[in-house]
């Protein structure tokens, strides 16, 4: 298990020794050239809540990591809020990364003998799926924990059970996949570097995936489901 | 490896060349099919043990929708820049002796890497694996190779651990990819 992070944490060392964290930190407005400060100090400087802010860093870093408690004490909007942001750099950054280097490896690769087209549209797919949650979550899903939010003046106390609850959806399955075909399946002669790069990119979305996945599926979906339970 | 190729071309110069080639560079085990016999041919071609067959774009463009399923072991001789060369492995007719070797070398060296990872897949599993893509549920499986569900799931669990692929979509792209379903 990775040391946990703190609010005495500096957050230089953070980034240093796992820079992947850099993705979560741009949601949070903050960008490389942190200086020495701590986290407890950023985030003073950037008026950002200090635990949801250390809780989420935790459990991007480790799996392991999933204080439920803590995560239930959090408003839903600051969940939300931080769902929605993970969502845009997916539209934003993750999901064209990807297909730019995808593009740019069939562009450059020898075309006999490949299995690059194929993969490509299974990647297409997997994006649609994904905009297509994207899509939902901006129109149904988070508007309506938030007009539940506004009507509950107090945290939900007793959000419902996690037991059972299967943290692992399809995205995250033909995420998996995806990188599969490409170290298991990937045929014909590529450029190494190109390839590494969209190997790079699929593993950092998959790690967000997973985090995300985690979080709405064990922390906002028993949450909504309190919510409507007192509502 | 020797492969062992087929030859359907609509003219005999490119078949005996080709032929003559194969043999020499590859030591490969060619049968060069007449043209006449095509049609009758072609389905039991696709379906016995030859490594490749080797068509030229008039065999091609009247057979395209029984060759797309097996792409894998299809190559195509053209002379022009079409979008078959997006589907197909294909070597170029005015290249040069060495340049068709050189490309023909490389097709056998990716296809054979491959056939040993298809190996790991016995016949019922890749009878499975076919079904799954075409959209049947485990029942409906269970139902058409006449076996248990939990025959289907045993197969279905070892399709994930052997290609590393666990989703239906996953697997659906990996049976287009190896011929296994049309596209």
């Amino acid at each position: 298990m990775l040391p946990i992070i703190s609010a005495e944490t500096k957050l230089s060392q953070i980034i240093i020794e796992d820079p992947s964290v850099l993705s979560v930190l741009n949601r949070f407005g903050i960008s490389l050239g942190v200086g020495d400060l701590t986290i407890e100090q950023i985030c003073n400087k950037k008026d950002l809540n200090t635990t949801f802010f250390t809780t989420i860093l935790n459990t991007f870093r480790d799996p392991n990591f999933f204080p439920e408690k803590t995560l239930y004490s959090f408003r839903a909007h600051l969940i939300v809020d931080y769902l929605k942001k993970t969502n845009q750099s997916y539209i934003q950054f993750q999901l064209p990364n990807i297909e730019r280097h995808l593009s740019l490896l069939i562009s450059k690769s020898d075309s006999t003998g490949s299995n690059l087209l194929i993969i490509m549209n299974f990647f297409r797919e997997v994006k649609a799926e994904l905009m297509q949650r994207i899509y939902d979550d901006d129109n149904r899903w988070f508007p309506e924990i938030l007009a539940l939010e506004q009507q509950c003046d107090t945290v939900p106390d007793s959000p419902l059970s996690t037991h059972g609850i299967d943290t692992q959806d399809a995205i995250e399955d033909k995420v998996n996949d995806l990188i599969s075909m490409f170290v298991i399946h990937l045929k014909g002669d590529y450029d190494m570097n190109l390839g590494q790069a969209v190997l790079l990119a699929l593993d950092s979305i998959k790690k967000d995936i997973v985090q995300n996945n985690r979080i709405r599926l064990r922390i906002l979906l028993p949450l909504y489901q309190a919510l409507i339970t007192n509502s | 490896m020797h492969p062992v190729v087929a030859i359907i071309c609509s003219d005999t110069i490119s078949s005996l060349g080709i032929c003559s080639l194969l043999k020499e560079n590859f030591n490969a085990d060619v049968s060069v099919i007449p043209t006449e016999h095509q049609q009758m041919q072609l389905d039991s071609i696709l379906l016995t043990d030859f490594d490749f067959i080797i068509v030229d774009e008039v065999v091609m463009i009247q057979n395209l929708s029984s060759l797309l399923p097996h792409r894998n072991k299809v190559i195509l001789i053209t002379s022009t820049e079409t979008k078959l060369r997006l589907e197909f492995a294909y070597i170029s007719r005015h290249s040069s002796t060495e340049s068709i070797v050189a490309t023909l070398g490389k097709i056998f060296k990716s296809v054979s890497k491959k056939s040993v990872r298809n190996n790991g897949l016995s016949s019922r599993e890749i009878e499975v694996l076919k079904l799954v893509a075409a959209g049947k549920i485990n029942k409906e499986i269970a139902s058409e190779l006449n076996i248990s569900i939990n025959t289907v799931l045993t197969h279905r669990k070892n399709l994930t651990a052997k290609l590393g692929i666990k989703s239906v979509s996953g697997l659906s792209f990996y049976a287009l990819m190896n011929g296994y379903i049309k596209p």
